[in-house]
């Protein structure tokens, strides 16, 4: 009887056990919760890696950039290949388009990322991080900029003011390590949100400053400018940094650590020398290629001319690519491709150590050049486009007419991504992009599933 | 039995006195054979005794003229002996027919197949074993209504989809699976030797909900084999031996049919023809050189029997299996040793002891994906040989995609070994004959290590997939720090986990009936599960030589170590639960029948981390009233079922915010190591709840015939959806994940029909035959808020997505464009009522089906539902004929209904083809179906209806032919039986499928029926020998 006393107590324990909530509040071995977490500097600091992440899905801006403009299409495989590209260069786009939608979450989460260190940004204190709370700063200020460029007046998370003027007087004049926000780019980048915002007097005196720091200048050798070994020249104001260490998938591109814009720009099936291959990507117009001066370096440095190039080589006929089904211009973009010696590990496709630039001193005095002459400084408008001129071989001219100024960005910045934005801003879109509708296409559609998540209370952008 | 010995046994000590008159005696089987420890009881007292273990008796009795003995024992019928004055007995038992024999495992407790309330299947062990299949899952599909199986590989050791009763969530759809109490996922079940186990019991229903949180998607009672009580030991062998082919090579185009198609084609484009020769004959079948004829084989041995109080079984098994596409590329092998023993360690307590030992190994070549063998396969050109020159692979330079696939597979390495122990020991304790205390401990311990050799390979200039910088296998050099290179070389990847379950489950059960008339029983218990995993892994670089001789982390030569990494993880889960379950039969006619199960699981958060899950069920024995006269049913019983039952199966932690995002970038050149949240925090996470409702009947005609049926409305909510999320939240980064939140409804309706005919015991032809259908009805009620769908498979490369879960719609629809025929000529296109941007004769016609006069290329309005890969019927028939030591008996499986995308064919304008090409559209009138083919830009390879295929089949699985030979023979060499036999696997296949194989499964619901060029089962041709002696 003793025994069945025991077995039934013993029994009344078990049952009586679910009682213990304490045996199913397991911690994740060795996690972190996002609750809680800033207790450190380095804390903070380990945040805002995370919050830099975001920049390397630049290359999508750069595709757009170029593909939706007149320098370029979309390429690629078949027209069926990343679609939305196509639809974009033909000016077809809608609300369904997955690289439009890759923008406006990808942006997002970099605002969310910045924002998770501002919003926890009273938990302690310690030198230094008046400096990371900057780059934070500076960082959802790029984030914000390049939403509102792509989709126009959308939501500003938690916090209506940037914060980027602010950002600029705390953060270094030199970073501290190769890659960091510095007090050049922050300023340099409100320099150009003042420009599309039409306010050339603020542009001007901002972009000026940048100028007189004396801490940029142009870099000489146009045609080595985007090669890895020339990354970190003094014409660099801001570089989005990659590196070709580490491989990735095609199924998640903002995974990457290496710049995808650079493989999928590659000539696809490209068998000789100086290049690696690629995809057939962004591939210059021939109208963009004869924009260019033939006495401007860069011509060859901006669009490569493949058949012309193969023909230049002593073993001609040895050399073979291949056309994509997505469209063949016989052009590549020649800043930003694949070639041989920067290549990535551990795949050749996905990963390139090639820095997107951008924001380069180029881009600078041109920006400063546009502002200038707007508020009717014609003078020092020349003064700065010439330095341009001078580095491209061409003659200097005297810029009479804005539309010079227009055209030398175009020379300049061509195959960067800024063109099509910088058609918009400055009205000339419907002129230049055919299929183009005045009033509609300035702005891209806002994705319709994030209207239809957001519980449908924003507007689409007109005409969409 | 047991408790009703110890009872007895316990009683005998009392009755140490004497008194009366004496009767002794034996207790004998039909067989003349002794039949130990049975249980008699004097009517005229009551009291019992317990003969001895040789069936020997010897009752003191007060009265030996009127005195009345019963007689009974576990498998035998009760029987009452008068003594009428007799002091020597010979008593003979009868064993109990198999109907009332026949009990199921329901979940801590057995039940007798008669008082099944619930909706259940069996499956006898011996059922399974005849398929001769590799796993477990395979060896069940078609073998019960409301189970559908679908193969998600063919490859050897591939696994399949078990789905009971349909597709209710978006995520996990797989059912508990219990082999002797202890859990084993899809991925386990390689361990699992078919050969080893006894019965499958399927839980379909509501009654399932005894297992509360993690029985929504059902439950799979498994049970190994055991001894029997008093046997002596008998030793079995079980094997065979086969050959493996693939049973259908696709129609591809030969080298001419080939060159003159790519012509036209690139002429289409408005390119230059890249034949000038098209004369080129049959050229290279790649398909001829991928597949091999490969064998496959099974050894297992057997050792069962019993002393007094203990029996045992041991189980020993041996299997390989080489691939039909790969050989020893694509191998799985598997040692099994099983012991299962059990004991009487006291009078009262009972000891079972299970351990189950494996040991399996299998490699992989890339399957079904963009890339995989079979994919390059069917699109690798047919004008190049295989090898260009002696030793060296031809590398198709025209297009980078595509990979000379037997190089491929002659560079894959990648391995994995499986060492698992999973046992038992199991403690009943037997207060008296009407309760039970059983406590048991489970344990699942798993050791998974994998391997994959990555050599410096060339597949030719351009190759995605080259690691080599040229065709001298040339290592690439890497810049780790500015102007520092590295040379890279061979890689090994190498994984280590580990993987513990542990369970303590403690129960009563209680069971007693009251003048035969009112039965109870009771189970009352408790469960705490613990499921832990670790894992270490690491890749190294500078692999010497190139050769997977040295493919170890522990010989890499890397430089430094700089480029070499490792990496490791951890999780850790926890279940506990209390269950009741009551039941209450009236004279075995009426039956009622109630679960609660309270479980608390640490997959969620504080605030809904206790769910509270109750069934009721029911049945009726009609054919037990006095009114039910009919003569030819013999049995038919109306059941009925209600409950709530949950699902748990997501990810760990996903109620709670972790910075487990990745949040990488680049200063100074390196990789900087930052955070980011991984997934937003739902503190109110809580489980799936499925709420089932069933009706049944079951019959028996004329002896011979049972029926069952089961119609069946599986409505879940709650699912655990990680639903597109806004923008805003953030959580599109690397790493990370919208917040699983509780949103959306799923129902499925159907049928389910059983048929079984066994003709009589005494008839010389035995016949068997087993027919089951199960329809389902699927359909998603309503997804989250915002939300219009969850997409999911692509078409193509970087193509739409074809697959959606949307609402009104079943799980994993497709969704493209739908076709009207082919444009004959420009008229057509001009006069045509809908504009078709881009159209040319020759292009397929786009239905418009928001009706707005145009074909809408750049969103989703005008494309439409063009099925699922969800079958409409699935129906499985087995037959067995037995004559005069000759048997014969097959499998057929049916699965009609679904539909499959083509989607192994590469659309680069390189690429082979399948044959159906050639009737392609060449000028108006040509042909109405297949559209003109062009490398230029076209919507023809957008996705549209075209692409989808009727994915219907029937299969017959299994045939075997076997004889036995007569026992008279074997006498003399002391063989106790001896069967041999010839099988086939898979040898007809009907079904309009192009693809390799229609039984195309695949784990995740929205990718199901997404074809990328499947490895599919190989037709086997086997002969096999059973032995016992």
């Amino acid at each position: 009887m003793k025994k069945l006393i025991y077995i039934t107590l013993a029994f009344a324990a078990i049952v009586t056990l679910p009682a213990c909530e304490k045996f199913l509040s397991v911690d994740p071995p060795y996690a972190q919760d996002a609750e809680n977490f800033f207790q450190t500097p380095e804390d903070y600091e380990r945040a805002l890696v995370g919050a830099y992440d975001l920049l390397q899905s630049s290359f999508l801006s750069l595709w757009i950039g170029e593909i939706a403009s007149d320098n370029a299409i979309a390429g690629g495989e078949s027209v069926n290949d990343s679609k939305g590209l196509h639809d974009l260069d033909n000016m077809t786009h809608g609300g369904v388009n997955a690289e439009l939608r890759s923008v406006f979450r990808w942006n997002y989460t970099g605002i969310t990322r910045a924002n998770y260190i501002l919003e926890h940004q009273d938990n302690i204190d310690f030198p230094g991080k008046a400096h990371i709370l900057a780059e934070a700063k500076f960082l959802r200020a790029y984030y914000y900029f390049e939403l509102v460029k792509f989709f126009g007046d959308v939501p500003l998370i938690i916090d209506k003011r940037i914060g980027i003027i602010a950002a600029a007087a705390v953060l270094n004049p030199v970073a501290a390590q190769k890659g960091r926000a510095t007090r050049g780019a922050a300023k340099s980048l409100l320099g150009k949100v003042y420009l599309y915002q039409n306010k050339f007097t603020e542009a001007a005196a901002i972009l000026e400053e940048v100028i007189a720091s004396g801490q940029y200048s142009l870099y000489q050798d146009y045609s080595t400018l985007f090669s890895v070994a020339a990354e970190g020249n003094p014409e660099t104001i801001f570089d989005i940094e990659y590196t070709g260490l580490e491989g990735g998938s095609y199924g998640c591109l903002i995974c990457l650590e290496g710049n995808a814009a650079v493989g999928f720009q590659g000539i696809r099936q490209y068998n000789g020398p100086v290049y690696g291959d690629g995809n057939s990507y962004n591939l210059p117009t021939p109208e963009l290629y004869a924009a260019f001066s033939p006495i401007d370096v860069r011509r060859a440095a901006t669009v490569l001319d493949i058949d012309a190039f193969i023909a230049a080589q002593p073993n001609a006929a040895s050399i073979t690519y291949a056309i994509g089904a997505g469209g063949h211009t016989g052009y590549y973009n020649n800043k930003y491709i694949k070639r041989q010696g920067e290549i990535g590990l551990p795949d050749n496709d996905l990963t390139s150590p090639v820095n997107y630039r951008v924001l380069r001193y180029a881009d600078v005095l041109l920006m400063a050049a546009e502002a200038n002459y707007q508020i009717g400084n014609a003078s020092r408008a020349t003064q700065l486009v010439n330095q341009i001129r001078q580095r491209a071989g061409i003659p200097g001219a005297s810029v009479n007419n804005i539309e010079k100024v227009y055209l030398e960005r175009r020379l300049e910045l061509s195959g960067e991504g800024h063109r099509f934005f910088d058609l918009v801003r400055t009205g000339q879109a419907a002129q230049y992009i055919p299929g183009f509708v005045t009033g509609k296409h300035e702005l891209f559609p806002i994705p319709q599933v994030e209207i239809d998540l957001a519980g449908g209370n924003w507007t689409q952008n007109p005409g969409y | 039995m047991i408790r009703k010995l110890v009872m007895a046994l316990l009683c005998c000590i009392g009755v140490a006195q004497v008194y009366g008159q004496t009767v002794s005696g034996t207790i004998l089987n039909e067989r003349s054979e002794a039949i130990p420890y049975v249980k008699i009881i004097q009517k005229s007292n009551n009291k019992p005794f317990l003969s001895d273990g040789k069936g020997l008796f010897q009752i003191q009795v007060s009265d030996l003229n009127t005195e009345i003995l019963v007689f009974s024992a576990m498998g035998y019928q009760k029987l009452e002996v008068p003594v009428m004055g007799k002091t020597n007995l010979t008593v003979v038992l009868l064993e109990v027919a198999q109907d009332t024999k026949d009990v199921v495992v329901v979940g801590y407790g057995t039940s007798k197949t008669k008082e099944l309330t619930g909706a259940t299947s069996k499956v006898k062990g011996e059922d399974l074993e005849k398929m001769n299949m590799t796993r477990m899952d395979q060896a069940l599909q078609g073998q019960v209504s409301g189970v559908t199986v679908s193969s998600n590989s063919g490859s050897p050791g591939g696994s399949a989809n078990i789905r009971i009763r349909g597709l209710s969530t978006f995520g996990d759809n797989d059912p508990l699976i219990l082999v002797d109490g202890v859990v084993y996922d899809s991925e386990g079940l390689n361990a699992l030797n078919p050969s080893d186990i006894k019965s499958i019991n399927v839980l379909k229903d509501a009654t399932a909900g005894i297992y509360g949180v993690r029985a929504a998607n059902g439950v799979i009672i498994v049970e190994t084999k055991n001894g029997a009580i008093n046997r002596k030991p008998s030793i079995e062998y079980n094997g065979y031996y086969g050959v493996q082919q693939t049973a259908r090579k696709l129609d591809l185009l030969t080298a001419e049919e080939y060159a003159v198609i790519k012509n036209e084609a690139f002429a289409f484009g408005g390119q230059a023809l890249p034949f000038a020769n098209t004369n080129l004959g049959t050229g290279t079948s790649w398909q001829d050189s991928v597949f091999s004829s490969a064998p496959v084989q099974s050894h297992n041995l057997s050792l069962n029997g019993g002393t007094l109080n203990t029996r045992y079984s041991i189980g020993l098994g041996y299997f390989n299996q080489e691939g039909i596409v790969g050989a020893d590329k694509a191998n799985f092998g598997r040692y099994n040793a099983r012991l299962n023993f059990s004991t009487d360690m006291s009078e009262k307590l009972k000891l079972n002891s299970v351990l189950l030992f494996s040991s399996d190994m299998r490699s992989t070549l890339p399957e079904n994906g963009i890339g995989s063998v079979l994919y390059n396969t069917i699109n690798a050109f047919p004008n190049e040989p295989v090898y260009s020159s002696p030793g060296t692979f031809s590398y198709m330079e025209e297009v980078s995609d595509i990979i000379n696939p037997i190089a491929q597979m002659m560079n894959q390495y990648n391995w994995s070994t499986a060492n698992k122990f999973v046992g038992k020991e199991e403690f009943i304790y037997e207060f008296n004959e009407n309760l039970s205390f059983t406590n048991r401990f489970n344990y699942n311990y798993a050791n998974v290590d994998s391997k994959v050799f990555s050599p410096l390979v060339w597949y030719g200039e351009g190759k995605y997939a080259n690691t080599a910088v040229n065709a001298d296998l040339e290592s690439p050099e890497v810049e780790i720090a500015d102007s520092v290179f590295i040379t890279r070389g061979a890689a090994v990847y190498e994984e280590r986990s580990t993987f513990l379950d542990l369970t303590y489950e403690s129960f009563l059960n209680y069971e007693k009936t009251w003048n035969e008339t009112h039965k109870v029983k009771g189970t009352l218990g408790a469960s705490v599960f613990e499921r832990k995993g670790q894992s270490l892994n690491g890749v190294a670089f500078g692999i010497p030589n190139n050769s997977i001789d040295y493919a170890d982390i522990s010989a890499n030569t890397a430089q430094g170590g700089y480029l070499n990494n490792v990496n490791s993880w951890e999780f850790k889960e926890r279940l506990l639960s209390t269950f009741l379950r009551a039941e209450y039969a009236y004279k075995e006619k009426y039956l009622v029948s109630g679960i609660l199960r309270r479980d608390g699981s640490s997959k969620f958060g504080p605030n809904s981390r206790w769910g509270i899950f109750p069934t009721i069920s029911g049945g009726w024995l009609l054919s037990d009233e006095a009114f039910f006269k009919s003569k030819s049913i013999d049995f038919l019983k109306l059941r009925m079922s209600y409950g709530v039952s949950g699902n748990d199966q997501i990810p760990n932690f996903a109620y709670r915010a972790l910075l487990n995002g990745e949040g990488v970038y680049v200063f100074d050149d390196l990789i900087t190591q930052g955070v980011a949240i991984g997934r937003p925090a739902n503190p109110d996470l809580k489980w799936e709840t499925t709420r089932q409702f069933n009706v049944g009947l079951d019959l028996t005609w004329l002896k011979v015939i049972n029926f069952t049926t089961n119609y069946f409305i599986k409505n879940t909510n709650d699912l655990l959806f990680q639903p597109d999320v806004s923008a805003l939240l953030g959580s599109y980064g690397p790493g990370g994940y919208p917040p699983i939140i509780n949103a959306g409804d799923v129902s499925n309706k159907g049928w389910e029909f059983e048929i079984a005919y066994q003709s009589d015991k005494k008839n010389l032809l035995q016949t068997n035959l087993n027919f089951n259908l199960t329809t389902i009805n699927n359909k998603v009620v309503s997804v989250p808020t915002g939300v219009q769908y969850i997409p999911g498979a692509s078409f193509s490369v970087g193509g739409d997505v074809a697959t959606r879960f949307q609402e009104g719609y079943e799980i994993g629809y497709f969704f493209g464009y739908q076709t009207a025929g082919v444009f004959q000529t420009q008229e057509e296109i001009d006069n045509a009522a809908v504009v078709q941007e881009g159209a040319q004769p020759g292009d397929l016609i786009f239905v418009d089906q928001n009706d707005d006069g145009k074909i809408n290329f750049s969103d989703d309005s005008d494309k439409t539902n063009l099925g699922s890969a969800i079958p409409d019927f699935t129906m499985g028939f087995a037959f067995n004929f037995k004559l005069h030591g000759f048997d014969l008996s097959g499998n057929v499986y049916a699965a009609l209904g679904q539909e499959i995308i083509r989607n192994y064919e590469r659309q680069q304008p390189y690429a082979n083809q399948l044959a159906y090409v050639i009737d392609r559209w060449t000028g108006p009138g040509s042909t109405n179906e297949h559209p003109r083919l062009t490398t230029g830009p076209t919507n023809n390879n957008l996705f549209s209806d075209y692409f989808v295929e009727d994915g219907s089949f029937v299969r017959l699985r299994n045939l075997q032919f076997g004889y036995t030979l007569p026992s008279t023979v074997l006498r003399k060499i002391h063989v106790e039986s001896l069967r041999v036999y010839v099988a086939a696997n898979n040898l007809i296949t009907l079904t309009r499928y192009m693809g390799f194989d229609p039984d195309l499964g695949s784990s995740s619901v929205l990718s199901a029926g997404v074809d990328y060029g499947m490895y599919p089962q190989a037709r086997s041709l086997m002969s096999g020998l059973q032995i016992k002696f």
